[in-house]
């Protein structure tokens, strides 16, 4: 006899609402249906009442953890608009935020993964270390959460003292090749619940189009910082971590070598970083009438702004915000298929879905 | 001394109700405090089980009308006398009476909560509910044969099936094993990592227990205290050494069962959870095997004597 499961809006195995209707046998999953929309907010609308300025600062609301990349692919898009180039020193702090910022989200999706498999103890140790991640974005920024780092033309604060960053960050290393990375991909009972299971074919992940570690464990090999570079990327050496399972730990995996490349990333910006200008201190930009697209890779995969401006205008007169879970989330109800119900919280987990960034 | 106030004494005072309710308390705070040291946070202060127990009996439960609204308020109250009862049974002080067959009855009592709770998810009427009391179920299924097969063996190997015999046996290789095979299966009986799935809150809420509230839900949390302390103290009395001084006895009762939490709590922050057909897939192909060892020393011991 099948039954149907609802699993949210409200459910302790979620971070935020959402509903994942699931139709049972037993204990396996035959079908589910995914239900967003319920944090609404019209972030969307609110930025055509905004000027250019005051946009930055709500778009940086968007979403609570990548709030960075949020801002960065705004200002691009907007830069492309008002013919502006940042500085070199301004594109390599903007690298530096967001590997931090990628860092930030890996280790926090890892204590949410470990929560959601019954493993308090790893995700205490996670949100520990994501503390101090959050101590480094507080250094250069002063702010944990909320950067308030980018402008139009570059970004607002500068990277004093470089070698203290890159100390913190070796420290960051040491610490997570010590805990997060050996836990996850050696302890056994870990292992038992993420291999094999929520499985997305190569195939099955090119006709969803799914972006970011979801693609990338699927055998796709996309990263925009490599194939469309920006900001500082194309000067930078790194790796892109491509696994073919397909499964939640294959997704496990590649957020763990992407932790560790972002590491390296780091290293070498600021190792790196060129003098001069933090900010081209436009004063007030003459924005050309059109449309522009600009595409970051954020920690969960591709973010993309569109956006449009009138002539003479103080405001944008749209910005469209394309999330990677907006892109992502249609393939959980292939991965939950034929899955058991005590697995269905972590492979809906596994994509990192962030729903207040897809309702905006 | 006359055996019914034996009885009664073991039953009401020690290791009976009067021991028993406080000890469940203290272990459900030196099991959550001890997890909470492990994971670097600071942990509920001592007198938060009580705390907890009299703030939900405080509480008022919504009107549940029929018989499911009674069989709801009958489960708990069940729970709670049969983990006492067990708990009365354990042959803690020397000369403490008992009778032969004790074992049976105190494995009976043991198994009387896990019941309850497989049938107070079904009568709450959720869904969450009636898929941990399956899990339960099949979880109750697969460890209780090694749990029972554990038990046997030794009762075997000793020609009986009195508690005060078990206890005051010498140690012996058999007793090793079947004390372990004990102790991998009191995780599952206890309901924690890496067999808390019949109430993993992350995939259905609290399991059989996410309709109860109020004081129901204070029996249980007693109940489930009071199944610590009858399940480690278990092993307490087959691990302690056989002592003639009552106070000595206790203090070893203790000290022993607190090992056991600890032990426990240990292993319960050091894993993630099982889904239910790896933890089933546990119990019948590697703990069978502690059993089966078990029963043939103690077929072994018997063609000996």
């Amino acid at each position: 006899m099948s039954y149907k499961i609802p699993m949210g809006p409200y459910h302790p195995g979620l971070e935020e609402p959402y509903k994942l209707e699931m139709i049972c046998e037993g204990e396996t999953v035959q079908d589910a249906e995914l239900k967003i929309g319920f944090n609404f907010r019209g972030v969307e609308h609110l930025a055509e009442t905004r000027n250019y300025i005051q946009v930055i600062a709500l778009m940086e609301r968007v979403c609570g953890i990548c709030s960075f990349i949020h801002t960065l692919t705004l200002c691009q898009a907007m830069e492309q608009l008002a013919g502006v180039e940042p500085p070199p020193r301004a594109r390599y702090i903007r690298v530096v935020m967001a590997e931090l910022e990628r860092l930030h989200s890996h280790v926090l999706w890892a204590g949410i993964a470990a929560k959601l498999m019954g493993f308090k103890t790893m995700f205490m140790t996670c949100f520990a270390l994501r503390e101090k991640v959050m101590d480094v974005l507080q250094a250069i920024s002063g702010n944990r959460v909320n950067y308030s780092m980018n402008c139009l033309g570059g970004v607002n604060r500068d990277v004093e003292d470089a070698p203290a960053i890159a100390g913190m960050v070796d420290d960051l290393e040491r610490e997570m090749m010590r805990t997060i990375i050996p836990i996850f991909t050696t302890s056994s009972t870990a292992r038992s619940r993420c291999a094999g299971i929520g499985v997305l074919t190569h195939d099955k992940a090119l006709s969803c189009a799914v972006v970011g570690p979801t693609a990338r464990a699927s055998d796709v090999n996309q990263d925009l910082r490599r194939d469309a570079p920006y900001a500082a990327y194309a000067e930078l050496d790194f790796e892109v971590p491509v696994e073919k399972a397909g499964d939640v730990r294959a997704r496990l995996f590649v957020r763990a070598l992407e932790i560790i490349e972002s590491c390296r990333i780091l290293r070498h910006a600021l190792s790196n970083m060129p003098p001069g200008e933090i900010s081209l201190n436009i004063d007030k930009p003459a924005f050309q009438a059109g449309t522009a697209i600009s595409r970051v890779e954020a920690p969960r995969g591709e973010v993309m702004y569109s956006v449009t401006w009138k002539e003479n205008s103080r405001n944008p007169a749209r910005v469209h915000v394309r999330t990677p879970t907006y892109a992502n989330m249609p393939a959980v109800r292939w991965m939950v298929r034929g899955a058991r119900l005590a697995d269905t919280p972590l492979i809906q987990a596994s994509i990192d879905p962030c729903y207040s960034c897809t309702d905006r | 001394m006359n055996p019914l106030l034996t009885a009664l004494a073991r039953l009401l005072i020690f290791p009976g109700l009067l021991f028993a309710v406080p000890a469940a308390w203290f272990y459900l705070w030196v099991e959550r405090k001890s997890v909470a040291l492990m994971q670097q946070r600071v942990g509920p202060p001592f007198m938060q089980p009580f705390f907890d127990f009299v703030k939900l009996l405080g509480k008022s439960t919504p009107p549940r009308p029929g018989i499911a609204g009674l069989l709801m308020r009958f489960w708990p109250l069940i729970a709670v006398s049969a983990a006492a009862g067990a708990v009365g049974l354990l042959p803690v002080l020397p000369s403490s009476g008992g009778f032969e067959g004790d074992l049976i009855l105190l494995l009976a009592l043991l198994e009387v909560p896990s019941i309850c709770i497989i049938a107070a998810g079904f009568s709450s009427r959720s869904i969450f509910g009636e898929i941990g009391s399956a899990r339960e179920a099949a979880l109750s299924i697969s460890y209780n044969i090694v749990f029972l097969l554990a038990i046997v063996s030794i009762a075997a190997a000793q020609h009986t099936f009195r508690l005060e015999a078990l206890a005051g046996m010498r140690p012996s290789f058999l007793t090793e094993l079947a004390i372990i095979a004990i102790l991998v299966c009191l995780p599952a009986k206890l309901h924690i990592n890496p067999f808390s799935l019949p109430n993993a809150e992350q995939e259905i809420y609290a399991g059989p227990m996410t309709e109860y509230a109020g004081p129901e839900l204070a029996m249980w949390e007693l109940a489930h205290g009071l199944e610590w302390v009858a399940g480690t103290g278990l092993v307490a009395t087959l691990v302690a050494p056989h002592v003639t001084a009552a106070w000595l006895a206790a203090a070893l009762f203790v000290a022993f069962s607190f090992a056991a939490v600890i032990l426990l709590s240990v292993l319960a922050a050091a894993t993630a959870r099982l889904a239910i057909d790896s933890s089933v897939r546990f119990y019948w192909q590697c703990a069978l095997i502690f059993t089966v060892l078990a029963i043939s020393s103690a077929i072994l011991v018997r063609l000996r004597s």
